[in-house]
């Protein structure tokens, strides 16, 4: 069996135990912490993901599908991101799971510390931080705020497991604590649907 | 001790503005920092919301993700306010005409 067929099939059976656990217990913060440590198991395995199989970001991120549902099913993807790559804090909508392959990302977790009185005004306060590295991942709810910095010389390079494909994501929402600003970049999916 | 930053004049042509922005900055910073409603989301060359065409200049371009910008519309001169950093006197405008009425 080639290496991309035990990867996929792993893939496959890591999705079913995934299912296995939120058909049990809905997505909770337990169900959440299960999947995030299969996850890094999966990780682990890092033979099932050598560096040739997945092309290099042209710029300095980059994700590759692993395993994609159709509809609103889940999307697997190995991501590749180069040192200094960040994004803002920012809100996806939905839940999401990491766990490195090799590199480090810093996930900093923020919450919102205002009314939302004023549109596109916000302001955010940081509340934790994360070192996701090989061994380690972290998980994180619907509508949690986090921000990512890729640290030291080597690329990050993980999977991330979210609750929807990455074509079919909700809104965006995007934090600025520089601009005390929120910003939010249009639905997904109703451009898939429209 | 890092070197001192300099300072570059930035035409936004969409707002027919002239701001300084340092070469430390990014252009989507000085021009949110002059008061200019400058099209942004992510703000950190994940979304591309901040897609511009550079008319003329140089700039740096910090990490950003491959979606953010095309091969093609990097090829075509377009960049990201929000990752670009500059060089030297720029000229650059969003796509789809005048700033926004507040």
């Amino acid at each position: 069996m080639s290496v991309a067929e035990k990867r996929s099939r792993a893939c496959e059976k890591f999705l079913a135990k995934v299912h296995n656990i939120t058909g049990k217990e809905g997505v909770t913060p337990s169900a959440l912490h299960a999947i995030k440590r299969k996850l890094v198991g999966l990780a682990k395995k890092t033979a099932l993901f050598p560096r040739a199989d997945f092309e290099m970001p042209a710029a300095q991120g980059r994700n590759h599908p692993l395993l994609v549902e159709d509809g609103d099913g889940l999307g697997l993807y190995l991501t590749i991101n180069m040192p200094g790559k960040e994004a803002a804090p920012h809100d996806h909508g939905i839940w999401c799971v990491n766990a490195a392959i090799s590199g480090r990302e810093r996930h900093d977790f923020f919450r919102r510390t205002d009314e939302g009185e004023t549109p596109g005004r916000a302001t955010v306060a940081k509340v934790g931080e994360v070192l996701v590295e090989p061994g380690h991942g972290m998980a994180m709810g619907d509508h949690d705020i986090h921000g990512t910095v890729v640290v030291g010389r080597e690329p990050a390079i993980g999977l991330a497991l979210y609750g929807y494909a990455l074509a079919r994501f909700p809104s965006v929402v995007w934090y600025h604590p520089e601009f005390s600003s929120v910003r939010a970049t249009p639905s997904r999916r109703r451009a898939l649907a429209g | 001790m890092g070197r001192a930053a300099k300072i570059f004049s930035v035409t936004i042509a969409n707002s027919k503005r002239v701001i300084d922005c340092a070469s430390t900055s990014t252009i989507l910073q000085a021009a949110i920092a002059a008061g200019i409603d400058y099209p942004y989301a992510c703000a950190s060359g994940n979304c591309g919301t901040c897609v511009s065409h550079l008319e003329s200049g140089k700039v740096s371009m910090l990490p950003r993700g491959d979606a953010s910008l095309s091969a093609e519309q990097a090829a075509a001169g377009m960049t990201l306010a929000c990752r670009a950093r500059p060089r030297s006197d720029v000229t650059i405008c969003w796509p789809g005409g005048g700033e926004k009425k507040k």
